[in-house]
């Protein structure tokens, strides 16, 4: 009879561990994944306040971060002693710690090359958690253009038919470049005339913007970031003074420069699209 | 007879352990090479001796200090292969390329009398050097430690090349010219503080024996981390951490930090941006300098080029004082622009060269070559846009000794300043390229009318210059 008991206790043990050790589908993550940035003062406007956005709406969450671009991690982790997880380390985190539904929101513009190497990572991971859901990047539908127009639309400066708005995005090699062209393309449809998007390294490239301006008789321009942080790229190839900046070349062929250098993360819309995108993901 | 068996056997086993040991020592020593005279006989810095019956005909570098200072020296048919980031000067481009992390094969098979290395390529890759030594290659590995033993490393180079009278004669005047800048500041009573930022990982300056910290005094500029302590015996680098930087807040009158490598300094907007920096007298006043470290701790005769860069910085009003001359050349308005800006002068990374979309690449100027004495004007003033290169059959050219148009000083104004587009009245205006620019420098009074016109092809003058800045 004690053997019973003692056996029987010794089963339940092994089980509470079992159990113990098993992904806890009622402990829930959502890890909120971006590209990165080195420059603090950005980061705080930009990727820590929309972090501190999605706190805020899933409460029911813990909510963790992850960079995809391991130079900035180390630069980080070296430079300022901040320790920020890349994709594969936050996942192994939170399969230790038994998470059993995860949730992971991609801060990217697009569904692009980061986009895609995240998803290869996140697929090592299936079988580790009762439920792993990835909410898509900013502009995937057609209503996300729409939304993303409407939130960006609210920082233009009141302008004159000879007045612009040039967006630079990054430009990738991936299919997902078409993004570019397409959201010049919603901007117009969405009756906002003279909004130019172009890219550092994709298409449309910066002469292409040109000869829209030039096309369009315009004659002053207000550069703005089409990127989640106004980082090295804003800092530098937009409203840098070299001769290779978007600013510097603009000035050359005679339009009054005007530099927005806000990162998109400091639009509330832009932080409500991606939490849409968080809760999209959660009900499929 | 069984007892002699073993002793031999031992005697001999000892032998060859030995041998084994002593393999190094032994290979240094000798180092493969006949008895006889040689022309070419020192210790390189990896302890190994160095002899050559002639100096070599053909030789790779594989840094690219080496390389640089190779064809310092005038070396260039010589040069036969450079390693992968080595940029400096343009030629180097028509070199082929070699890679001290891959197979030491590719270096085998282009035979060189010579391979030139430094004791971190003896350390990162072992066995691609082992691989040279064994094939009979002379491996050569120089780096001085500090300035001081820049002179002896130059020497070295020019015995492998056979080319010490240039060498001598180039570090003679390498010396007058550095003596000539510190006697330049001499007479200040009031020098300028100074913090050296050589990395922004853990805050890391410079040590009091190296080259910038060298340069900073032969600039005229008091290094106000003295008491930085190397992070190893012989380095050049320390850790110094924000709270000290901090400290030291109203002594460090302007900030020059490091740039151009992987783990260098902050470049200004992130400098200025640090938590508790704003106390900084140099962020105060917009002081922060960057400076490449290419031209002020790597061992090349550019060092000269870093000290003139830190002289400006430091002292503007005497440095960056403007002379305008009568005739205002393309050459002579650079010089004008880059002082007026306080421009650092330009100097690019190795990534600058993967753009392939540069209508200009720094060094590829036929007319303004390296040893052109305005080189570094014409060449920030190229980066910041202010002017263009021709292409004349696939050739960069600069022109310097060309005057510079109305309408060309008209564009770097508007280029210089935010001025407004505003349309006004200009009689000969369809002789104008470019309307909006020349009606907004108009009419912000940057540039005068002549009875209407503004007769865009005539040359500038040194009135138009002088209004144009305000000077």
């Amino acid at each position: 009879m004690k053997k019973t008991i003692l056996l029987g206790l010794i089963g339940l043990l092994i089980m509470a561990l079992i159990a113990g050790c098993a992904p806890d589908a009622n402990k829930q993550a959502m890890l909120v994944v971006s590209f990165g940035t080195s420059y603090a003062d950005t980061r705080e406007l930009t990727l820590d306040a929309t972090e501190a956005a999605f706190e805020e709406k899933f409460a029911s969450y813990d909510v963790y971060k992850a960079y995809t671009a391991q130079t900035i991690i180390d630069i980080l982790e070296e430079r300022d002693n901040i320790d920020v997880y890349n994709v594969r380390e936050a996942l192994e985190e939170l399969k230790k710690e038994n998470y059993g539904t995860v949730v992971v929101q991609s801060l990217h513009v697009m569904n692009g090359a980061e986009y895609d190497d995240m998803i290869a990572v996140i697929d090592d991971f299936r079988d580790d958690f009762v439920e792993i859901k990835v909410g898509k990047a900013l502009l995937t539908t057609h209503e996300d253009y729409e939304k993303t127009i409407e939130a960006l639309s609210l920082n233009f400066p009141e302008r004159a038919d000879n007045e612009a708005i040039v967006f630079m995005g990054h430009g990738t090699h991936h299919e997902a470049n078409a993004v570019y062209a397409a959201l010049e393309y919603a901007f117009e449809a969405a009756g906002h005339k003279n909004v130019f998007v172009g890219t550092v390294e994709g298409f449309p490239e910066f002469d292409n913007v040109l000869a829209r301006l030039e096309a369009n008789e315009i004659e002053k321009v207000t550069l703005m970031p089409l990127m989640i942080v106004a980082g090295d790229h804003a800092e530098n190839d937009m409203g840098g003074d070299e001769d290779d900046a978007w600013k510097t070349m603009l000035k050359k062929a005679g339009y009054e420069v005007e530099v927005y250098m806000h990162g998109m993360g400091e639009s509330q819309g832009i932080r409500d699209l991606f939490m849409a995108h968080a809760e999209e993901a959660i009900g499929e | 007879m069984k007892f002699k068996v073993k002793t031999w056997l031992s005697i001999a086993f000892v032998i060859i352990l030995t041998l084994f040991i002593a393999r190094p020592w032994i290979e240094k020593g000798m180092n493969h090479l006949p008895v006889g005279e040689y022309s070419v006989d020192f210790v390189d810095n990896s302890g190994y001796r160095i002899r050559l019956e002639r100096p070599a005909d053909t030789i790779i570098s594989l840094y690219s200090a080496h390389t640089e200072n190779l064809f310092a020296l005038g070396l260039d048919r010589e040069i036969i292969g450079v390693g992968t980031s080595d940029i400096y000067p343009y030629q180097v481009f028509s070199k082929e390329i070699f890679d001290y992390k891959s197979d030491p094969e590719k270096v085998i098979a282009a035979r060189p009398d010579v391979v030139i290395i430094r004791p971190f390529i003896e350390r990162h890759s072992p066995d691609f050097v082992k691989g040279l030594r064994r094939t009979g290659i002379t491996v050569v590995s120089l780096y001085p430690d500090n300035f001081n033993e820049f002179d002896d490393y130059i020497m070295k180079l020019a015995m492998l090349s056979g080319k010490e009278k240039v060498a001598e004669r180039l570090l003679t005047e390498f010396h007058e010219e550095l003596a000539t800048l510190e006697g330049q500041t001499a007479h200040l009573d009031d020098r300028v503080g100074v913090y050296f930022e050589s990395s922004d990982r853990e805050y890391k300056t410079v040590t009091s024996e190296s080259m910038a910290a060298y340069g900073i005094r032969v600039a005229g500029g008091m290094n106000v981390a003295t008491d930085a302590v190397p992070i190893e015996e012989g380095s050049s680098i320390a850790i110094y951490g924000t709270e000290k930087i901090i400290e030291l807040a109203d002594d460090i009158d302007v900030y020059v930090t490091q740039r151009g490598v992987m783990g260098a300094g902050g470049n200004t907007h992130s400098i200025s941006i640090r938590p508790g920096f704003d106390v900084i007298s140099a962020i105060k006043h917009d002081k922060v300098f960057e400076i490449n470290q290419k031209i002020i701790s790597s061992p090349t005769f550019r060092f000269v080029k870093g000290v003139k860069a830190l002289q400006r910085a430091f002292y503007p009003e005497i440095f960056d004082a403007v002379q305008v001359n009568q005739v205002i050349t393309r050459e002579h308005l650079s010089e004008i622009l880059v002082m007026y800006g306080h421009h650092m002068i330009f100097v690019p990374t190795s990534s600058y060269y993967r753009d392939e979309d540069r209508s200009h690449y720094y060094g590829a100027l036929v007319d303004v070559t390296v040893n052109h004495p305005s080189f570094d004007m014409i060449e920030t003033a190229l980066s910041k846009g202010y002017f263009e290169s021709v292409l004349v059959e696939e050739e960069e050219y600069f022109y310097p000794e060309n005057t510079v148009t109305r309408e060309e000083f008209a564009t770097i104004l508007y280029m210089i300043n935010d001025l407004s587009n505003v349309e006004i009245e200009i009689s000969d205006i369809d002789y104008i390229e470019n309307e909006r620019i020349v009606q907004a420098v108009v009419s912000a009074g940057l540039m005068t009318l002549d009875q209407g016109r503004f007769l865009p092809n005539q040359g500038v003058t040194r009135q138009d210059v002088i209004r144009g800045l305000g000077l």
